[in-house]
């Protein structure tokens, strides 16, 4: 295996961790707050069409980006006043989101499709850094979607733990009467969170479209939504394990269309011979095993998961 | 709090400023709020999904004049495609068969509270197995090898589904994660069967999995409809039976609405989830060996076609009951053969898509809106008397399963 695959890889890995981060953080926000949304991949859809035919416009890729992340929450929005406002099932919302989002993203980007990127996201090529070897393109040589993911992680985890709001947030995750009875708002807690989520799945679907695919097609999203799913719960809710487990994640998806190039043998195994298509059951199976564990460790100590995920709530029914 | 209607003003002085602008709000004006309805309304899901499907057509109409297309000329395209006839109905029927069996599926999971999200992975499981089956064993009549690879794809559903029903009986493991992670697992083995192990020797550069033998393809109902049509409605009674008018269906009901009684009652929970998570398993595998057998040629990774996820949209607005998955089955297949027949005058069939989707977010808060009423909340002091009873909830566990919370889902 030549240095370049090697770096090509681990290049892709940031890349593809970066997408499922930004996504699986929204969704990570909604879940703490007690909101399921299984939207991710509709939203994911609507933000890169939009995102892509907005930069195609106006030249920019940072107000498709922008634009994106709006359109999400708007799609977040339904999600809200249906599972949240009405207290409706989170479940089947989610579905129809996910549903919904993937067909009106088709019907909406007809015309954007096989359309060539004009504005896309440049690599940021950061001065005396990215000339490094190994270290300089990896990690120094992104597009800046790459360093935002990462600040919007350390954001996230600060508003979360060190800040009343993200107390009262995460407090209505685990019981909504609780939290209502002291004086917040259970709605707005909640909405507010599945809105922060929908902007950050449309903005990671922008990210799709407007730089690691630079393009629009049906079917863009190929199940990375479902990914962003697995990886909350894959990183026990917390925005820091989220991110080891996006690499882990990433490392999968950006070794997906790799494998059958590299001749690499690790003891006595071609890695040329692994096929894709089961390296891509590796996040799920993973996720089924790390939900298991939990539930085993939750004999001994708190169940990381929030307690009152996917409970509507109604002050009038509690 | 024992009286609901009392003092929704909170007792503790708010702690911070998210909520503070809008306690003073409230303490001005009230606030709206969704009380449950102490009158029934009489078959307010099936008004609900009439609801959904007035709305779907309008937004879908709004849709289609923003891209340039008359929407008369269309949905009429799509009426008489799905609806105008008897080739058009069997070719409805062609499509309400999978989404039937799956929305039954994912009904007998959720007569008990749990959600079978994994349908659409149980499904490709089903046809995987009796693929496998038929060209392992594909001399046999073609009656008795059809028989068998049906025996074959339950056994397939039931093999994805045995993880998760275990994990969720006896570790409280949430279903709703494992199955729908499973989704993904299983189409990836198809398409792995496809690269490698069962790539058809003929196929050349593509990736192509074996065709089936000739045989092994369901007899024709009428039209392009095959009998798997019968099998659907046949189970939909069976269904019907077995939960509405059985021991065994009161007890999966009871363990979902109240599982303290159920265990009161000496039943055991742990095996009841086994059960209808087994069975919904089983049907959908079932469910994805009649699609293979009734409608391809070969396995291939888009055979489960969205059934599965769509099921699942079913079954809620059946609100997990047989007749309702019958019915609601039969609208969604129109809708997509529809779809796809409006393709000729140059719209994109994602259209069904949308207005699929549409139907249940209008059902669910057309819903809503049926069985509570919007009261406006005055703050204590203003508020005058009541002495309304609150309403119960409904005694039957089967009866919301739509909005009423997942009793099972706490522990994801």
């Amino acid at each position: 295996m030549s240095e370049a695959a090697i770096v090509g890889l681990l290049v892709a890995t940031v890349q593809f961790a970066t997408l499922v981060y930004l996504a699986g953080l929204g969704e990570l926000i909604a879940e703490r707050s007690g909101v399921l949304n299984l939207g991710v991949e509709g939203m994911m859809a609507m933000g890169a069409v939009s995102g892509f035919m907005m930069a195609l416009a106006t030249g920019r890729p940072w107000i498709g980006f922008a634009f994106a992340a709006l359109v999400g929450m708007a799609v977040a929005g339904v999600h809200a006043v249906v599972s949240v406002v009405m207290g409706a099932g989170q479940v089947v919302s989610g579905l129809a989101i996910t549903i919904g989002g993937l067909g009106f993203a088709a019907f909406i980007g007809q015309d954007a499709v096989r359309q060539r990127a004009d504005a896309v996201f440049t690599d940021l090529g950061i001065a005396g850094l990215a000339d490094i070897r190994w270290v300089g393109p990896i990690l120094f040589n992104q597009p800046p979607v790459v360093y935002l993911a990462g600040f919007l992680g350390i954001a996230a985890w600060f508003v979360l733990n060190r800040t009343r709001l993200g107390l009262a947030l995460r407090a209505v995750g685990e019981s909504a009467s609780t939290t209502d009875s002291v004086g917040h708002s259970v709605t707005l807690l909640r909405s507010g969170a599945v809105l922060v989520g929908g902007a950050l799945a449309g903005a990671a679907g922008a990210f799709l479209s407007l730089y690691m695919a630079a393009g629009w097609t049906e079917g863009l999203i190929a199940g990375r939504g479902w990914i962003a799913v697995a990886l909350v719960i894959f990183g026990a809710w917390r925005p820091g394990r989220l991110a080891a487990g996006s690499l882990l994640f990433g490392f999968t998806l950006a070794l997906q269309p790799r494998v059958q190039t590299f001749e690499l043998s690790i003891f006595g195994l071609e890695v040329n011979r692994i096929s894709p298509a089961l390296l891509g059951i590796l996040p799920f199976l993973l996720t089924v095993v790390v939900l298991i564990g939990i539930s085993f460790r939750a004999r001994h100590r708190p169940s990381p998961a929030p307690a009152a995920l996917t409970l509507p709530y109604r002050r009038e029914e509690r | 709090m024992t009286d609901p209607n009392a003092a929704p003003e909170p007792t503790h002085a708010p702690l911070h400023t998210v909520s503070r602008g809008r306690a003073r709000w409230h303490r001005g004006l009230g606030r709206p709020v969704l009380q449950r309805r102490a009158d029934v309304v009489p078959a307010a899901q099936a008004v609900a999904f009439g609801i959904g499907i007035a709305v779907a057509l309008i937004a879908g109409a709004l849709l289609l004049l923003a891209a340039g297309n008359d929407p008369a000329q269309v949905y009429g395209r799509m009426i008489d495609s799905s609806l105008g006839g008897i080739n058009s109905i069997s070719r409805t029927l062609l499509r309400a068969t999978p989404l039937a069996l799956a929305g039954l599926a994912v009904a007998v999971a959720g007569s008990m509270g749990l959600w079978n999200i994994g349908a659409e992975g149980q499904m490709m499981a089903g046809a995987t197995v009796a693929a496998g089956f038929a060209m392992s064993a594909g001399d046999l009549p073609g009656p008795l090898l059809i028989l068998l690879m049906l025996i074959a794809g339950a056994v397939g559903g039931v093999v994805l589904m045995v993880g998760p029903a275990l994990a969720r009986a006896y570790l409280g493991v949430s279903e709703i994660i494992t199955t729908l992670m499973l989704v993904e697992v299983s189409i990836r083995i198809v398409e792995w069967l496809e690269t490698g192990p069962w790539k058809d020797p003929e196929s050349q550069g593509f990736a192509l999995i074996e065709p089936l033998p000739d045989q092994a393809s369901l007899p024709g109902l009428f039209g392009r409809a095959h009998i798997g049509a019968l099998f659907a409605v046949a189970l939909l009674v069976a269904f019907w039976l077995a939960v509405s008018r059985t021991a065994w269906g009161y007890e999966l009901r009871m363990a979902g609405s109240s599982p303290a009684t159920a265990r009161y009652a000496g039943i055991s929970l742990q095996r009841k989830v086994l059960a209808a998570l087994l069975l919904s398993g089983g049907l959908a595998g079932l469910a994805g060996a009649i699609e293979l057998t009734g409608t391809a040629t070969r396995l291939d990774p888009g055979l489960s076609n969205g059934y599965g996820f769509a099921g699942i949209i079913v079954a809620a607005l059946a609100l997990m009951r047989p007749s309702g998955v019958a019915a609601v089955a039969f609208v969604f297949g129109a809708v997509q053969v529809g779809g796809q027949s409006i393709q000729t005058l140059g719209v994109t069939s994602s259209i069904a898509t949308i207005l699929q989707a549409m139907i249940l977010i209008g059902a669910l808060v057309a819903a809503v809106l049926l069985n509570y009423r919007i009261r406006w909340v005055r703050p204590v002091g203003h508020e005058p008397e009541t002495t309304e009873p609150r309403a119960q909830p409904t005694s039957s566990g089967t009866s919301h399963p739509g909005i009423s919370p997942n009793p099972g889902a706490s522990d994801v």
